[in-house]
């Protein structure tokens, strides 16, 4: 870790003012000390920004809002969200560990880094964290790596469970600059690594996410998170999916299908979506539909296997929801 | 006469400081004008340096030295092999292993160190590292096995083991490999060094601080008898504490350069790199057996990795000499040297390996034969020992094997595999055997009867975490017929009588009986006192009038306790040391054993294995602590169920890098990886390892483990999985 200046301004205006180059806002924490104390971030200014009035979770307009500041486990416990967006509190309740999910903020959630160990070791090349210098990950260590939206520049997956749920049930951010608000759609606010890996979503230095706005609608009270892993507890997705579906005598009237571990960004899947609309809810339906999930795949050495447990883990995801088999 | 509270559920002592934070660990010491060390490692896997640029290291802000090899701290070569590195850091300019120690500096503060440890600038001569196998031809060294006993054993007129082997019945080949795996104990490696004069003390973390007195001494040139370590409390060791890894003798030498205490703690990164790891090895088994299962040859040539900057490797096959009965077996041992750290032992180093491989083969041979697991193993039972004829001390693996078949319910067990399926998930069960070499060494205790009506007992042994503490305090408690809370045990501390290290499984066998010598001569001490000190009571009787019993002195109706006596004899205490031998047996063969069995749940869609029942029988020998002794082998299982299922450190292949090390990437078993887990002991004392009858319980319980789950995985899917960790890609096409 790296000296640093400190700031721990009460306004969103002051806190933006405050933002220069090197400048690096600080919500739980639990991803950039991480990674402060790794060498991989050494920004020279840190603006705390945990007093700012980011807080809240509400519906209104059709929406639920959570303020960028409200903590993982807040949001997971919260009755609206448990009850009209199960898919939300579960894939916050099956991310890392009680403790981090107690600090950790939503907006910092969307904003974390990637788990590539590569990126995490400044004594190795990586695109992401020093452009031009290479991507080990190609024919390194790369059994955790993504097999979709992969470039030969960076093959990182983005880690957020809750993004995947967030993606699956169009989800947008309020950004907000110094000229004021814009609203993205969490979809479009990440990009794909192409050959510049180090820029990986929309926001600009000098701007806060301030809310997570997601529609409401029928889909998301029956909702679920899978997530496929080593451990039980207490690691990174290997695969995971996130299902919103609507049935109407055993016919699949709708569904919202995204997936993680899988995608450098949370990976909405249409085609599956597609695939599934009108036609029963069965497993056949449910394997022949996930076999476009994994169009264009680009497997590496050690996460080939992804290709398959991708589409087995919608598979079992798609059954759960509907509860068929 | 009390209760013996031998075999009893008992607490741990230590338990209360360790949960209130209270037990003071060598990395919380900090004694006045404490400075800070931190270690400076290399980026390359292998190579030469050619320039250290510290300049701008020495400038930094309370910086007060830098240490590198064109600057190094003077350490003299290491004498003895304690299965760390060969050599003491910064003495040349060749780096072995990505990560080595190749600088360390010393500040006011922590951070300053460390900051100052990143603004170095190094420059090196690369050579590609070796880091896999089967490494360049020329550097694989066929290596002695270290069997206890021959390597090889042939039945009369079998002229070869392969001959042997290629005249069987049933034949049946194949190959069984595991990766680095690292011990990742809570605490990290950490020594805190200060320097009155010319004696040294150190705070270390230690398996057994005569250890490190020994390895200070040699490489730091200074009398043993100068050097004082202590280390009351290990957070963990599993082998990774056997050895005084580049901190210790770095905090040490760089404390009496600067005239100030040093303290040097690894990060965890570090401690990956640095303190050891298992090393990879490979199993080629092949066995023969008659058409009903008799084994009639097995040959395992073992293949082990060891790091080029230490000299230890495992010797993996040698499991299959003592397992089961074969009138031919052969083990073989190949060393492959790689640019990674330095291997060491790591809890049953051998065995937790070695057993997978023979434990899978066992099944995958009954298999073939149409046999029953336990009936394969029952059908080759080791009456004798192996590969040396000798008969046991003591064993009852059958009860073993009995017992747990019936608790468990195995003979519900479907022949066939993929019979189970509950929901989604094939269910399977599987079985593997554990033994784990047991022996006696020489120990020395000292216990104290104090006038406060206490006892101390103490010794150099560490307690890991084991229940050593606990251990020492019911044995003395035993035989000095007072309570255990009445007892304070030391651990930890050279300048106590030498006792066991913690290594081996042996703190128990090897300490427990000196104990108990100790606890009967301060008794004789004690008495003694009684009759020559004027002031007793029993002053001028005969000695042989006057007993001791229940922590009592008594004669001719008047008894008094030991405090109560030694208070009115205003003497502060009484104290003996106890000796007991290294027991010299060579007529027997020496083990403790057991058996698990397991369920393992493997989903049909997405292939996570999941362990979800287990139970394990072992005949261990006389119990000590039951309590604590089942926390040992549950502790064992669920190592066993990471080495199984979840851990392998990865290793760039460019680079020679752990590309996981560290605790995020490194997968170790949560809780909600682990089931209750069932354990049983048959408690019979071993009559010949000692009076006491205590044989070893440290290891043995992860032995045996990644067999029975690999087992259960493939009675689960049909899908035998050679390759640990068994992740669910080897199981989708299941
Ligand atoms: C061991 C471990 C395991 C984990 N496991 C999981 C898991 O299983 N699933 C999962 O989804 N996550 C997991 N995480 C990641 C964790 O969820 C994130 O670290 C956390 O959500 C980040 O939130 P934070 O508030 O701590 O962010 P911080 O660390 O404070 O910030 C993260 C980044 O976002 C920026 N930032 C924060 N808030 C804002 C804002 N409002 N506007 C603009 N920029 C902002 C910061 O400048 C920084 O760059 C794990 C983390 C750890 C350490
Ligand atoms: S995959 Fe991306 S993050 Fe990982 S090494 Fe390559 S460029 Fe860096």
């Amino acid at each position: 870790m790296r000296a640093f200046d400190y700031a721990a301004p009460s306004s969103v205006d002051e806190a933006l003012r405050l933002t220069k180059p090197g400048s690096a806002f600080l919500a739980g924490g639990t991803t950039l000390v991480d990674l402060m104390k790794l060498d991989v971030l050494t920004p020279d200014h840190v603006i705390d920004v945990n007093r700012l009035p980011l807080n809240g979770i509400r519906l209104s307009d059709g929406h639920l809002r959570i303020g960028a500041l409200e903590r993982m486990s807040a949001v997971a416990a919260h009755p609206t969200v448990m009850v009209h967006f199960p898919v939300i509190s579960r894939a916050l309740l099956l991310s890392a560990s009680g403790q981090l999910r107690n600090m950790a903020s939503i907006g910092g959630n969307l904003l974390q880094r990637t788990r590539c160990d590569y990126f995490r070791d400044v004594t190795a090349p990586c695109n992401k964290r020093q452009p031009g210098s290479g991507c080990p990950a190609q024919t390194g260590v790369n059994r955790t790596h993504a097999i979709l939206g992969s470039s030969s520049s960076c093959a990182a997956t983005h880690a957020s469970d809750v993004a995947v749920a967030f993606v699956a049930l169009e989800a947008m951010v309020v950004v907000r600059g110094r000229g004021g608000d814009r609203i993205v759609p969490l979809e479009d606010f990440y990009l794909l690594p192409g050959n510049t890996p180090q820029v990986e979503n929309q926001l600009g230095p000098d701007e806060l996410i301030v809310e997570v706005r997601v529609p409401v609608s029928p889909l998301a009270r029956q909702s679920t998170y899978l997530k496929i892993r080593d451990r039980q507890s207490y690691e990174f997705a290997l695969t995971s999916v996130a299902v919103a579906l609507s049935l109407r005598r055993g016919v699949v009237l709708d569904a919202r299908i995204a997936a993680g571990g899988v995608g450098t960004k949370p990976w909405r899947l249409r085609a599956v979506e597609d695939a599934l609309k009108g036609n029963p809810a069965m497993e056949k339906t449910f394997s022949d539909a996930a076999e476009s999930a994994v169009d264009g795949a680009r497997p590496l050495a050690q996460n080939a296997f992804k290709v398959t447990l991708l589409k087995r883990t919608i598979v079992r995801a798609l059954i759960d929801v509907a509860g068929v088999r | 006469m009390r209760a013996t509270p031998i075999g009893q559920p008992v607490d741990r002592v230590d338990g209360r400081i360790k949960v209130t934070g209270a037990a003071v660990y060598a990395a919380d010491n900090k004694p006045a004008g404490l400075t800070y060390g931190y270690i400076v490692t290399s980026t390359i896997g292998r190579g030469v340096i050619t320039g250290m640029d510290t300049a701008a290291a020495l400038a930094s802000p309370g910086v007060l030295a830098v240490y590198t090899p064109f600057n190094p701290l003077k350490l003299f070569a290491y004498v003895q092999n304690q299965n760390d590195e060969s050599a003491p850091p910064l003495q040349d300019k060749e780096v072995r292993f990505h990560g080595q120690t190749i600088g360390f500096v010393v500040a006011e503060t922590w951070e300053q160190a460390r900051d100052a440890a990143s603004l170095i600038r190094t420059t090196y001569q690369q050579q590609p590292p070796v880091t896999a196998f089967p490494g360049p031809p020329a550097a694989m060294e066929k290596a002695d096995t270290d069997a206890e006993g021959p390597d090889t054993v042939l039945a009369t007129g079998v002229a070869s083991v392969a001959q042997a082997v290629a005249a069987g019945e049933v034949t049946f080949t194949a190959s069984y490999s595991t990766p680095v795996q690292h011990h990742c104990a809570m605490e990290p490696h950490a020594t805190v060094a200060t320097w009155n004069g010319d004696h040294l003390t150190a705070y270390t973390v230690t398996q057994g601080a005569v250890l490190s007195v020994r390895r200070l001494s040699e490489t730091l040139g200074v009398d043993a008898a100068k050097i004082h370590v202590i280390s009351p409390h290990v957070g963990g060791g599993f082998g990774g504490k056997w050895g005084n890894w580049a901190q210790v003798p770095l905090a040490c030498a760089a404390a009496k350069a600067l005239g100030r205490p040093v303290k040097a703690v690894l990060t965890r990164e570090q401690v990956f790199t640095l303190a050891g790891h298992r090393p990879l090895t490979v199993q080629n088994l092949k066995m023969a057996c008659t058409a009903d299962g008799k084994l009639t040859a097995i040959t395992n040539d073992g293949i082990t990795s060891r790091g080029f900057a230490g000299s230890w490797s495992e010797s993996v096959a040698n499991w299959t000499l003592t397992t089961y009965a074969s009138p031919s077996i052969q083990v073989t041992k190949t060393i492959v040297p790689l640019n990674l750290g330095a291997a060491t032992v790591m809890r049953a180093p051998g065995e937790a390996n070695g057993s997978f491989a023979l434990e899978s083969a066992m099944d995958e041979l009954a298999e073939r034969l149409g046999l029953d697991p336990l009936e394969m193993r029952m059908k080759n039972y080791a009456t004798f020992v192996p590969n040396t004829g000798k008969p046991w001390s003591s064993k009852h693996l059958d009860e073993c094997y009995r017992r747990g078949a019936e608790e468990f319910g195995w003979s519900k067990r479907p022949k066939k595999v993929r019979a189970t399926v509950d929901g989604d998930w094939l269910v399977g069960t599987g079985m593997g055997t554990a033994t784990y070499g047991a022996s006696r060494g020489l120990a020395s205790i000292k216990v104290r009867l104090s006038a406060d009506g206490t006892a101390s007992v103490s010794g150099t042994a560490a307690d890991l975490g084991t229940g050593q503490y606990t251990v020492f305090a019911i044995l003395a408690a035993d035989v000095l017929g007072i309570p255990v809370d009445r007892v304070r045990p030391e651990l930890g501390d050279s300048t106590s009588p030498t006792a066991a290290n913690a290594g081996g499984s042996n703190s128990t066998c090897t300490n427990g009986p000196a104990v108990q010598v100790a606890a009967k001569a301060v008794q004789t001490e004690l008495v003694a006192l009684a009759v020559t000190n004027p002031k007793s009571p029993f002053h001028g009787k005969d000695p042989a009038e006057v007993v001791y019993r229940d922590g009592s002195v008594s004669s001719g109706g008047l008894t008094m306790s030991f405090g109560t006596l030694l208070t009115t004899c205003d003497v502060g205490s009484v104290e003996a040391v106890g000796t007991s031998p290294r027991l010299v047996d060579p007529e027997h063969g020496f083990r403790s054993f057991g058996v698990h069995f397991c369920e393992v749940r493997v989903h049909r869609w997405t292939g996570e294995p999941r362990v979800t029942r287990w139970l394990s029988v072992m005949d261990a020998g006389t119990i000590i602590n039951v309590k604590a002794a089942r926390s040992q082998i549950q502790g064992a299982v669920v190592m066993g169920i990471g080495q199984a299922l979840l851990e392998a450190t990865e290793v760039d292949q460019g680079t020679g890098r752990f590309a996981n090390g560290n605790l995020a990437s490194y997968l170790v078993p949560v809780h909600a990886d682990i089931p209750p887990i069932d354990v049983r002991f048959l408690d019979h004392p071993d009559p010949l390892i000692s009076g006491l009858g205590a044989k070893g319980i440290g290891e043995l319980g992860i032995v045996g483990v990644a067999g029975a789950i690999g087992n259960a995985v493939h009675h689960a899917t049909g899908v035998r999985v050679r390759e640990l960790p068994i992740t669910l890609e080897k199981l989708l096409g299941s």
